[in-house]
């Protein structure tokens, strides 16, 4: 049974919220523990809520499009009255005074929101090992990092403990835990779905997505975050297709005739038993009938600068409201090597002398990097590679950092094209999930999810 | 000497610049006109930016003549720590106007900001109900050489700013100033709330560099402060420790691009200017400057001065209201808008004057009773038993009256005191009210006498 079913079954009485809610309780107090998905739960609003459902489906009452799923939420999404801490101690004291935009329409569509999931801290890692609560365990490969830095809403998924959860993806956040964990995971086209209450790593970058076991939950998701917020300046007035009536009939028919760009040099920087694994995926769509077209980028080397720069820039000028005075700690006093280290970097890049220099140009290169991944684009319908260039290293390795920003090579494109893309499981090597991206023109987000769903059949 | 100017002002609007909030912020209790966004709460993104705020400083640009900026405009963030700047930053627009001009000052730029909360250390509190008003930077060339031309200079400025009826005025102005004189480097004078407290500081600062200049010390960059307690300017930080903002294009506010149709628009709602009108109405009406600058004091009065001679003689109309109507305006210490005085009820006074209905004195009598008054003029002298001019017969008996009345003055004038028939003069003035012509009245008298 897939989400969508399920969340079916829910609305026709033949389980009940509260049998849902109950038996993710079990599993998150089993495994949680040992996993470190969830930071925070919240049992008791969860319980009355899905009590409250249960009640209005058994009235005959309208229930919404999420009626009865149970939900997590990263830890950098406000939500009102949990820790939004970000996973730092500098936040470990805010409590979220209002919703997100994609929490107000998540409790609109009568979405059960159980609790905070575990994540790097400010969302500035590919691995939640930074997080202030220490790092999450990969439930598909135990022993390994999750990746990052949505590790514990990937984890969270990975191990069971809900139907779906939120996470942020500012240079593959989403996709990259998602790889690692062998789940779906989704980032959308950028301003597509509202980042208002969305706490900042990269303001240009940064963009809210869904992860789930299956391509339902990832449209049943879409269809109740994606669509424009007036109330924030990057949101994109677009029309929102539905995403779940993309899955109704015969969904694996829609590989039949679409081309599908893979492009040389992504692979060329990818472990070999990882190239392995995706060639057999895309064969796969060859023969449900995709015409498969060899791509050139030459920008490979660039993207990984390019990001960082900006990555480093916003996020110096995003931190400085943690001063000391409103939230209780300075971030500078109490935040990890990483988080430091990108704070300095960006006020050093950002002083006037190097305005020139870094910032501007690192800008420049974006433009590029944009043409030329959108000129690819516009022969195909979507672009399919591996997720991740390299396996998960194992929990406690230490790693040098641009050992750790190698992670990131394959990801940081879309962020920085603005394009959606996704991760779905394609296969393992020595038993740890191996991803498969899929990268898409900007607003072409239902492309994918159909070529998700068509190979998801397929398995 | 050389002086610039860097003016900010409050542009009036309902809600704040990038949110819903109020921006009544003195009157409402401290720290209740907030939202997230404008506390800058982690996860908050500015609402899209305020249409009227935007319109406002186009408008103000366009009034001091400025091209305005074709080209994309943004907001920057330009970082510095401060208690009263929740974000750790504040938005600043880039020039949205360019290359003014207000009576020979030229206008560097114009641009938009918002206004960061209130820290008061005495209070202990942050009051954050300002943060995120509107407001308008207004930057001049060097061009002003004493403080008297600056204090001209921000009068007038303040005087557009009031006609656009988009900014907040003189109250919540907050100023730089720039001095530099001939053989020093250029100071800067920072938290100056007005138009008196420039032309202090700059006199001070006149005086203090004279000073050092003739002792031989040398005058370097600096920033300097304004006490307006004690009218003085001191120290701030020299220019090495000149601050670095590390401005960046703000990722959260697309960039904006004011539409041709949109500036046209504004231009064709647009008032004019105050200093443009006064050389209009010079040469149009071909009355003097200073009446001139007098009636266009205020929008609303230099309105009713150009409906009035529609059907009055300009001159004659300029005469009166420079004179009479300021002087009831000055009196009752309102503005013309707040008389509620109306051009009919001035045409119809003006027309009665013209016309000898009533004498200059009656007129001014009238005028006084004009604030606030629905009343027509005709219907305030009849009310006041002012209408008319006395009939000869009238005026011959009152002057027996008085002249019976006061034997003393009547001696004093045979003696050849002149004072004496002036006196008498007003005695029959008081028993007509006014409405004995004053030229009659004295030959009467000399004849009677």
């Amino acid at each position: 049974m897939n989400l969508l079913e399920k969340s079916k079954a829910i609305r026709n009485q033949e389980i009940t919220a509260l049998d849902s809610l109950e038996k993710f309780n079990q599993v998150i107090a089993s495994k949680n523990s040992n996993i470190n998905a969830f930071v925070q739960i919240d049992h008791e609003t969860a319980l009355k809520k899905a009590n409250e459902i249960d009640a209005r489906i058994k009235n005959g009452e309208k229930v919404g499009k999420l009626a009865g799923m149970i939900i997590g939420i990263k830890s950098n999404i406000n939500v009102k009255d949990f820790t939004i801490s970000a996973a730092s101690k500098t936040l470990e004291n805010y409590m979220g005074s209002y919703d997100a935009t994609v929490i107000q329409r998540i409790k609109e569509e009568d979405g059960i929101i159980i609790g905070m999931t575990n994540m790097d801290e400010f969302a500035a890692g590919s691995s939640t090992e930074t997080s202030f609560h220490g790092p999450t365990n990969n439930p598909a490969a135990p022993g390994h990092i999750p990746g990052g830095s949505s590790g514990g809403s990937a984890a969270a998924i990975a191990a069971q403990m809900c139907d779906i959860t939120l996470g942020s993806d500012t240079g593959g956040s989403i996709r990259n835990p998602a790889s690692h964990c062998g789940v779906m995971g989704f980032k959308p086209t950028y301003g597509a779905v509202s980042r208002q209450g969305l706490l900042d790593l990269s303001m240009s970058l940064d963009q809210i997505g869904p992860l789930a076991a299956d391509t339902s939950g990832i449209a049943m998701m879409l269809d109740t975050i994606a669509g424009n917020d007036p109330k924030e300046c990057t949101s994109i007035d677009w029309k929102v297709p539905n995403f779940t009536a993309l899955l109704d009939e015969n969904p694996e028919e829609a590989l039949n005739g679409m081309k599908v760009g893979v492009v040389k040099q992504f692979q060329e920087v990818t472990d070999d038993h990882i190239v392995n694994i995706i060639e057999d995926s895309i064969d796969k769509m060859g023969e449900m009938g995709a015409e498969v077209v060899e791509l050139s980028f030459d920008y490979v080397d660039l993207c990984l600068p390019t990001y960082y720069l900006i990555n480093y820039v916003e996020f110096f000028s995003a931190t400085r409201k943690y001063d000391g005075r409103k939230y209780g700690h300075q971030i500078e006093e109490v935040c990890g090597d990483e988080v430091l280290r990108r704070i300095h970097m960006g006020s050093y890049i950002s002083q006037q002398e190097f305005s020139g220099k870094y910032y501007k140009k690192a800008l420049q290169a974006r433009s590029l990097i944009r043409k030329e991944i959108n000129k690819l684009l516009n022969g195909v319908d979507i672009i399919a590679g591996p997720t991740v260039p390299k396996l998960p290293h194992k929990l406690g390795e230490t790693l040098e950092p641009m050992e750790m920003y190698a992670y990131d090579v394959l990801t940081v494109i879309a962020n920085l094209a603005g394009i959606p893309a996704s991760s779905m499981k394609a296969g393992e090597v020595k038993g740890i999930p191996v991803g498969l991206q899929f990268q898409a023109k900007p607003l072409d987000d239902a492309k994918i999810v159909q070529a998700m769903a068509a190979l998801e059949k397929a398995a | 000497m050389k002086c610039g100017l860097e003016i900010h002002v409050q542009l009036e609007t309902d809600s704040k610049l990038f949110c819903d909030c109020h921006t009544n912020y003195q009157d409402a209790p401290a720290n209740t006109n907030i939202c997230h966004v404008c506390l800058n709460q982690p996860g908050a993104k500015p609402f899209p930016t305020n249409e009227n705020a935007l319109e406002g400083a186009l408008k103000i640009a366009m009034m001091l003549d400025c091209k305005i900026a074709d080209d994309v405009t943004y907001f920057m963030r330009k970082h510095y720590n401060y208690p009263d700047l929740p974000s750790g930053y504040q938005r600043t627009s880039v020039p949205i106007g360019y290359e003014g001009d207000l009576n020979g000052v030229r206008i560097r730029e114009v641009h938009m900001e918002e206004d960061p909360g209130q820290y008061k250390p005495d209070l202990g509190i942050v009051d954050f109900n300002r943060s995120g008003i509107p407001l308008i930077e207004i930057v001049t060339e060097p061009d002003m050489k004493s403080p008297e031309e600056a204090r001209a200079f921000l009068r007038e400025l303040i005087r557009v700013l009031e006609y656009s009826g988009d900014a907040r005025g003189e109250g919540t102005m907050r100023a730089d100033v720039n001095i530099s004189l001939e053989g020093g480097k250029r100071v800067e004078i920072k938290n100056i709330n007005s138009i008196k407290g420039a032309y202090k500081a700059l006199k001070f600062e006149m005086v203090r560099q004279k000073n050092l200049l003739k002792r031989g010390v040398e005058i370097t960059q600096e920033t300097r402060a304004f006490l307006e307690a004690q009218m003085i300017t001191v120290s701030m930080r020299l220019k090495e420790g000149a601050e670095d903002y590390r401005f960046i294009p703000d990722p959260d506010l697309p960039p904006m691009q004011a539409k041709e149709e949109q500036v046209e628009g504004i231009r064709e709602k647009m008032p004019e200017p105050p200093h443009i009108k006064v050389k209009r109405f010079m040469e149009q009406y071909n009355i003097a400057e200073e009446p001139a600058k007098v009636l266009t004091s205020e929008l609303e009065l230099a309105d009713t001065f150009e409906e009035v001679v529609k059907s009055v003689d300009p001159q004659f109309a300029a005469l009166w209201m420079r004179d009479e109507l300021k002087r009831v305006l000055y009196y009752n210490k309102i503005s013309f808008d707040e008389s509620g005085i109306t051009p009919q009820q001035v045409i119809e006074l003006l027309k009665m004057v013209q016309k000898k209905e009533v004498t200059t004195k009656v007129g001014q009598r009238i005028i006084e009773n004009m604030p606030n008054s629905s009343k027509s003029p005709k219907e305030i002298a009849e009310k006041m038993g002012l209408i008319g001019i006395v009939n000869e017969d009238e005026v011959i008996q009152a002057a027996q009256k008085v002249i019976d009345e006061n034997p003393e003055a009547v001696a004093d004038y045979h003696e050849g005191k002149s004072a004496a028939l002036n006196f008498l003069v007003g005695q029959v003035m008081r028993f007509t009210r006014g409405k004995a012509e004053p030229g009659r009245t004295v030959e009467f008298l000399k004849e009677m006498l």
